[in-house]
């Protein structure tokens, strides 16, 4: 692999985003995100797939400036009319989060896809990664878990409509708020939740961080149903596959059941930021959170210095 | 009656709706399944097992055979929502939204509860539900006082149904020790079906 001095964040870290340093002033951060829809309404999808590539830019400490559109759509079976509302949904996101769509590039494809290739800026003293946890620092999470489950439920056509529009705003919303109010705390480390579950990418935390942390089971805020469908068997593949990968690293308290723990490896769509933020600040940035508009933020656990590498959920 | 299902190539959901469907279109005593991966397996083995079937799983090669036998307990009280499936009998359904019976001394009303749910077994066959719902989810968890109760009506195949939203609100999700978290629709569904509701 070819290396650059001004990389600061790559491949081999493994965070949210590439971190280029452009000069002392400024750096470059890159990221690009694309998906199969996960609900049935275009302009939702689009809006969906717009949050989520932007997610990875908020999780570093940045702005998202630039996006392009990636688009792979059946041209043949569908009404292009769909792809215009995709569209829309996109630029619906781009608009509220002050970001421009510079261009795109669209592919013929049996399976309609669409996501975003995003810019962003950052200070390049300023980037937040993964990988500075503090022992005693406490642990914000910003928005509820069950996605995977959820969305396993409305492919299945099981969803009740109340809860595909609860996800769907859920999903839809930018981490943007949560992001701008971190700016004014002593924040560490912070990192987005998607494809690997709230224990996934809480593991990757530890691991870069050489610490461990605690959660309480009953403080994280999880979506309605979401434990019921859950326990009729809709779980995703992902969440079992997070769980196997994963699981050598937790220590679970016998009260902590099997669904709860399913959840808790949930692979998330769009999810909320995890931060670690100095114990003394936590409930003061809590609760300009919530005054932000972000009611589900909630403290979910801390980071503990032993045992290093394992997180205790109880 | 047995039926099988060859569920191999499917991903999730897939193989949970097929068995699902199955199930909803006759009554079965045995069903096998087939899948192909791990996912699946866990899946539709948990769907069985909350519609009251016992699980037993096999590899075979790269593939699992769950065979599923339905409960000899569940013969009485019938868990299923399906009203073919339902006796003759009158299908009582019993609503508690408190943890206490009656308004005036509290500690009265904690005793009165307990023995209440104590002497619900009096109605015999007829009753066919128990729903818990806001403070009333309280007593299906970790140190209430009726729970052993609870989980013994359980044991003999009384369905019993716990609001999932009020656990949630209470932050009790993980401390429920008994029946089937549960949500509005499934608890509007049963009073429709039900002959009488009793709510406390």
């Amino acid at each position: 692999m070819p290396t650059d001095p001004n990389l600061i964040v790559g491949l081999d870290r493994a965070d949210d985003a590439g971190v280029y340093r452009v000069s002392d002033e400024l750096a470059l951060i890159q990221t690009v995100d694309f998906f199969t829809p996960i609900v049935d309404d275009p302009f939702s999808f689009g809006q969906i797939a717009a949050a989520n590539a932007f997610s990875d830019v908020y999780a570093m400490g940045g702005v998202p400036r630039t996006a392009m559109n990636l688009v792979a759509f059946p041209i043949r079976d569908m009404d292009i009319s769909v792809l215009r509302s995709i569209i829309e949904g996109g630029l619906d996101k781009m608009r509220e989060a002050g970001v421009v769509l510079v261009g795109g590039h669209t592919i013929e494809d049996p399976e309609l896809k669409y996501g975003l290739s995003v810019t962003g800026f950052i200070h390049p003293d300023r980037v937040l990664t993964k990988k500075n946890l503090k022992p005693g620092d406490s642990l914000i999470l910003t928005k509820p878990l069950g996605t995977g489950i959820i969305n396993t439920a409305i492919k299945g056509g099981l969803a009740s409509k109340q809860m595909i529009a609860q996800v769907t705003e859920s999903m839809a919303t930018l981490n943007k708020n949560a992001a701008d109010v971190m700016t004014g705390y002593p924040v560490h480390a912070c990192t987005d939740i998607s494809g690997f579950g709230f224990l996934g990418h809480l593991s990757e935390m530890v691991v870069g961080s050489g610490c461990g942390a605690r959660i309480g089971a009953s403080s994280i805020p999880v979506f309605p149903e979401t434990t019921e469908y859950a326990a009729m068997g809709l779980v995703p593949a992902g969440a079992y596959r997070n769980r196997e990968f994963r699981l050598s690293m937790v220590d679970f308290a016998p009260t902590v059941d099997r669904i709860l723990q399913d959840v808790l490896f949930d692979p998330q769509t769009s999810g909320g930021l995890l931060l670690s933020v100095a114990p003394e600040r936590a409930k003061d940035l809590l609760h300009d959170l919530r005054a932000g508009g972000i009611h589900d933020a909630t403290i979910v656990g801390e980071v503990i210095a032993e045992p290093k590498g394992r997180i205790l959920v109880q | 009656m047995t039926k099988e299902l060859d569920c191999r190539g499917l991903a999730c959901p897939a193989p949970v709706l097929q068995t699902k469907e199955l199930l909803e279109q006759e009554k079965l005593s045995e069903i096998k399944v087939l899948v192909d991966n791990q996912a699946a397996k866990e899946n539709v083995s948990r769907f069985l097992g909350t519609r009251k079937f016992e699980i037993s799983i096999e590899q075979k090669g790269s593939d699992f055979q769950i065979t599923a036998k339905r409960a000899e307990t569940a013969g009485t009280h019938e868990p299923s929502l399906d009203p073919e499936l339902s006796s003759e009998k009158q299908k009582i359904m019993v609503l508690i939204a408190t943890d206490r019976m009656g308004h005036g001394d509290e500690e009265l009303g904690k005793k009165l509860i307990i023995s209440f749910i104590k002497t619900l077994q009096e109605i015999g066959g007829e009753l066919w539900r128990l729903v818990f719902v806001n403070n009333g989810v309280k007593l299906t968890i970790d140190g209430s006082e009726i729970l052993e109760v609870l989980q013994g009506y359980e044991k003999h195949g009384l369905a019993i149904l716990v609001c999932g939203t009020c656990l949630t609100h209470f932050n009790l999700l993980d401390k429920k020790r008994v029946g089937e978290t549960t949500n509005m629709l499934d608890i509007v569904t049963a009073m429709q079906l039900a002959d009488k509701v009793v709510t406390l």
